[in-house]
């Protein structure tokens, strides 16, 4: 039950770690597009490091950036709407809005946005599939534009899954049994197929269920809370009230009701008198 | 003359209150670097832990301030008129607990040029964007609350009767602003489910932050009599002490299944002994504030003790502020092997505002009348009678 929901026209990355040299052009292109410092740059390497034994070494390494979920937590999280699905499916982010309070930085279940630590005034940095550059009649962001590998290929969103999935069913062996992105927090626009375990290259293990679909479920239910509660309140008040007027009212009435019963026993007696 | 008379009334205060100020002067000059140098120069907080110690405190105080809310309702929607005493200082005491939660989370706003921004573009899906709302609306209601205490001995005080005719209202709309911002506080953690470990995470985060805020309210009325006692000789009465007492031990028991019952519903309940450390948090984080209270809270003669009231509420409120540390810092899943304590600067800052909030306190309390209707403390006076109500 996602909110927003997936169409056609998404675009999507295919990032395949078998091609990945490790050249980090990726980062230079990122940083020159979209003139960020090195340090903030919206795209960075994750890698497994050097594993097996001599002469049968391997190093296995993947960009990796904003997964432009179905469903991204980091929305659901904003407290002022900075962070936004936009056409195509890409997750942009306002920074002419952004209040800074790094909400969004701890519900990314992939740790993707980034914070200009050292700026006195700090924004939230995070892949927008150079959204600006598409926007000039670019065919594609300045990450695979630049990879000389095409380890990192860019296109419509089905297309890029559909080409994931046809790399492992053509390589036998190759890669391991598992589209990273496909699934992951409830599915994302980018897609991962690589020859080492994904937990190896330092991937988070993200659950099928977008955190934020739970969160829509409690905040969805605070007007209902908050009316309940409104009425409940009112209803206790006004019950306490009434129930303090009654017992009042009823000492009250017990008082003439005892005057009367004494003045029938008079009656009474007076009759018996007689 | 007038500024003679300010200065004089400055130096006629004793010594207490010049520490303070040195302290909130100091802790002020640090949030001041703060603001002007950026938040990467002053604290430690990095990708792996972007929040901290101020986050923890923030969820602390409010949940201390919770006292407010609980009592306002006992007091008003309940009818439980012999509390009534309370309801200045406890009021007071959740507006300075607020304030400093506003005051330390303007700090925490990295762009706190646009704190407004929450007013002006919302969205309904956060519980951050709730939790400001709330904070902000709940806040003036606190000062309308106290609004007859300070224009009591003024040349206003004739829109005390105004103020009084609406109370019964705000008080309301008071009370389910406090429900929804207290819950909401552990709602923000829902969304951030992959960073929190399953001992802590559940759908019930905010049930449990609300009934923990209960107990908190409550614990901080308690030991604050006994404490007011000390420091501005003006309490309770014992009884209502104990009255308040009562009903600790009821909350936390509910508090208890409900957490106990969600891990057992969820399969989670082996965790209490295959965590570690973090095993150990949670034990200890349930005894010193669920299962020792109860037990103290449930003996009439301890409800009935001023110190035994107090250490029961210094349980509780230990309990809580350690659930709130651990739900929101220690507990956070590490990324990279990452870990995060505090800068001097983020303690000093936190220091500075509490001293400021313990300052401003007393101020108000020295030159308002808030233990107007509290028993004056006669500690030379054999006499029992004189301990009954100066007030009402």
């Amino acid at each position: 039950m996602s909110e927003t929901t997936s169409n056609e026209n998404d675009y999507g990355f295919l990032i395949d770690a078998s091609r990945c040299i490790d050249c980090r052009a990726c980062l230079v292109a990122c940083s020159v597009q979209n003139e960020t410092p090195m340090e903030t740059t919206r795209i960075w390497i994750k890698e497994t490091g050097v594993t097996g034994q001599f002469p049968d070494l391997e190093r296995y390494s993947a960009p990796y950036h904003c997964m432009h979920c179905e469903d991204p937590s980091c929305l659901s999280a904003c407290t002022v709407g900075a962070l936004q699905k936009g056409e195509n499916g890409i997750v942009t982010y306002d920074q002419d809005r952004c209040i800074g309070c790094r909400y969004c930085m701890y519900a990314c279940p992939f740790q993707v946005p980034n914070y200009e630590w050292k700026q006195q005034l700090p924004l939230i940095v995070k892949c927008d599939m150079c959204i600006s550059r598409l926007g000039e009649g670019e065919s594609e962001p300045a990450c695979a534009a630049t990879c000389p590998t095409d380890a990192i290929i860019f296109g419509r969103k089905s297309e890029m899954l559909a080409e994931a999935h046809r790399r492992i069913e053509e390589n036998p062996g190759k890669y391991i049994d598992h589209v990273y992105g496909e699934h992951e927090n409830g599915g994302t626009a980018t897609f991962y197929v690589s020859p080492a375990p994904f937990e190896d290259l330092g991937f988070p293990s993200a659950g099928e269920m977008s955190p934020a679909y739970s969160n829509r479920l409690v905040t969805h239910g605070t007007p209902t809370v908050a009316g309940a509660v409104a009425v409940g309140l009112s209803s206790i008040y006004l019950t306490i009230k009434h129930h303090e007027e009654a017992m009042e009212a009823l000492k009250n009435g017990s008082t003439h009701e005892a005057d009367n019963a004494a003045d029938e026993e008079t009656q009474v007696a007076a009759q018996e008198a007689a | 003359m007038m500024i003679k008379k300010i200065i004089d009334e400055i130096k006629s205060l004793s010594v207490g209150y010049y520490i303070l100020a040195v302290i909130a002067a100091a802790g002020m000059s640090v949030a001041a670097y703060r603001l002007y140098a950026g938040l990467g120069a002053t604290t430690n907080l990095s990708k792996a832990f972007p929040w901290g110690i101020w986050i923890s405190f923030d969820l602390s105080t409010v949940a201390f301030s919770g006292g407010a809310f609980t009592l306002a309702a006992l007091v008003y929607v309940f009818h439980l008129h012999d509390l009534h005493p309370a309801v200045r200082p406890t009021v007071l005491a959740g507006l300075i607990g607020y304030s400093s939660v506003l005051l330390i989370l303007f700090m925490d706003l990295g762009r706190w040029d646009r704190f407004y921004h929450f007013l002006i573009y919302p969205n309904l899906n956060s519980a951050l964007f709730e939790v400001s709302w709330c904070i902000m609306l709940y806040s003036t209601i606190l000062v309308y609350e106290l609004s007859p205490a300070l224009l009591e001995n003024s040349r206003w005080s004739g829109l005390i009767k105004v103020v009084e005719k609406w109370t019964i209202p705000m008080v309301i709309a008071g009370v389910t602003l406090s429900t929804l911002h207290q819950s909401s506080l552990g709602t923000l953690f829902v969304v951030m489910s992959p960073r929190v470990h399953p001992l802590w995470y559940s759908m019930l985060l905010p049930v449990f932050f609300l009934i923990s805020s209960l107990a908190a309210g409550l614990a901080m009325v308690v030991g604050g009599a006994t404490l007011s006692y000390w420091i501005f000789k003006r309490t309770l009465p014992e009884n209502i002490v104990a009255e308040l007492g009562w009903f600790i031990p009821w909350i936390l028991g509910v508090y208890l299944v409900l957490k106990l019952g969600e891990l057992e519903i969820t399969d989670e309940l082996h965790l209490l002994f295959t965590s570690g450390v973090y095993s150990a948090l949670f034990i200890t984080e349930l005894i010193i504030g669920v299962v020792i209270p109860i037990v103290l809270f449930s003996i009439k003669r301890l409800r009935h003790s001023r110190v035994a009231s107090l250490v029961g509420a210094l349980f509780v409120l230990g309990g809580v502020v350690l659930n709130r540390f651990n739900t929101s810092w220690f507990t956070i899943k590490p990324v990279a092997g990452q870990t995060y304590a505090p800068s001097w600067m983020e303690v000093a800052i936190l220091i500075g505002v509490a001293a400021t909030a313990v300052l401003a306190y007393s101020l108000i309390a020295h030159y308002f009348p808030l233990f107007e209707e509290t028993v004056r403390v006669k500690r030379q006076s054999k006499v029992r009678r004189e301990l009954a109500h100066t007030g009402d």
